[in-house]
């Protein structure tokens, strides 16, 4: 006698175009995201009510609290412009042009130009152990506009709206729409506790490079009714 | 795609072996596909910082005598100092000034700043809710009121300074700065000098009462 065969079936649930979904989420977002090097201090901004958000390009400055300066500036080629200008006005001495060109993707730099050649030359892992005494800075009058600090804010002053220029005529030449909110713009990360006077001063030094509009970066804090 | 079906068996002993599936589990696949996508989709909505905008005036020139800082007659000057302590007076500074001391709450600054701003606060008000009944598209109106408000914070006669000892943190005067954001202080100045040795006298002095 044959035996009755049930016929069998898998319960087998087709996932293909789940995953198909989740790897084009997956890719758009790792396309969408841009990754931020990492940061040579952590710091903790205080927080503030405020919901105005960071303007798209800014030239950084992070202050810890021992009042150690860091400058970024989120503008690759900006950042390697700044730093051409900067080797030659402190006559540093000179840097391969692969060197030059990864330095815009280095992160916060706290050196002095001159130590800048040779933090180039160690290795990506290297990089995060080197221990950075920030870029020096004046208080003194008669010395503020000789300072690295200062350089670095003036310099990049004016580049800021030399890429501004050249994004503008990219456009019109292009016949494309100008976004003109995309001005490299001033910013300041601070430890909530760092001494308000190292800031006063960092903010001294930038004054005397014709900078008068902060964007002073906090954390959120909810509204008061 | 990938799975591939199994042949239905034909009952024969022999050929067992055969049968064995030659499906994929795509369990781990999936679990790490959204695995990433959580990290992504947190990582680029939440790293969006808050700015808040502070403006310096150009520097005095120090060696002309003919430029002088502004002085402050009908104004409130707050004083930062050290361990998150904070006082302020009205008016200008001599040996009668009243140092008051007070502190970052809701009670403390906030209230005193409210009551001080009390005119503008209630003028923009006022022009807020005008706003919110005009019509969408009535750019007159909105054009009028958004000229009405600056006017209005320009003839404000509340002028704020504040001014901090050595000892007083970035975190001080971004706490102050908020509070004049959240009650609506048109005029104040963060200034660069320390306190001044009779201002220390008078905290000295309350202090000591």
């Amino acid at each position: 006698m044959p035996k009755v065969k049930m016929p069998r079936s898998t319960p087998a649930l087709d996932m293909t175009p789940m995953v198909d979904l989740a790897f084009l989420l997956v890719t758009f977002f790792m396309l969408t995201s841009s990754f931020r090097a990492p940061e040579p201090v952590i710091l903790d901004p205080p927080s503030s009510t405020t919901e105005v958000q960071i303007p798209k390009q800014v030239f950084l400055i992070m202050i810890d609290k021992e009042g150690r300066a860091f400058v970024e500036i989120t503008n690759p080629v900006v950042k390697t412009t700044v730093l051409k200008q900067m080797m030659k006005e402190f006559k540093s001495p000179g840097m391969t042009a692969e060197d030059i060109k990864q330095f815009g993707g280095v992160g916060p730099v706290g050196l002095r130009v001159a130590e800048i050649p040779q933090f180039m030359e160690l290795e990506s892992t290297e990089r995060t152990s080197y221990e950075m005494r920030g870029v020096p800075y004046d208080t003194a009058a008669a010395k503020i506009k000789n300072c690295e600090l200062y350089y670095w804010a003036y310099f990049t002053k004016i580049e800021a709206h030399n890429d501004y220029k050249r994004r503008e005529e990219e456009a019109r030449l292009r016949n494309m729409e100008f976004d003109k909110s995309n001005y490299i713009q001033f910013a300041i990360k601070a430890a909530s506790d760092a001494k308000y006077d190292r800031i006063q001063d960092i903010i001294n030094v930038l004054r005397e490079a014709k900078v008068k509009e902060f964007q002073m970066i906090t954390g959120l804090e909810s509204a008061p009714e | 795609m990938a799975q591939i079906q199994e042949s239905g068996g034909q009952g024969n002993g022999k050929k067992r072996a055969k049968k064995q599936s030659t499906q994929v589990d795509m369990t781990p696949l999936v679990d790490l596909a959204f695995l990433l996508l959580t990290f992504f989709v947190l990582t680029s909505t939440f790293s969006k910082p808050k700015v808040l905008r502070m403006i310096f005036p150009e520097k005095l020139e120090k060696d002309n005598p003919n430029v002088k800082p502004p002085e402050v007659k009908n104004g409130l000057t707050i004083l930062l100092t050290e361990n998150d302590q904070i006082y302020y007076y009205n008016g200008a500074l001599n040996k009668e000034t009243e140092m008051i001391r007070t502190d970052y709450t809701k009670k403390g600054l906030r209230s005193i700043l409210v009551e001080r701003n009390a005119p503008l606060i209630d003028k923009l008000k006022k022009l807020q809710i005008e706003l919110g009944k005009a019509n969408e598209n009535d750019t007159a109106t909105k054009n009028r009121v958004e000229r009405e408000a600056k006017e209005a914070q320009i003839a404000s006669k509340l002028v704020v300074l504040v001014k901090h000892s050595k000892d007083a943190t970035y975190e001080n005067v971004i706490d102050v700065v908020d509070e004049f954001l959240i009650t609506q202080v048109a005029k104040y100045f963060v200034v660069d000098e320390g306190l001044d040795p009779m201002e220390e006298e008078l905290i000295k002095n309350l202090e000591n009462e």
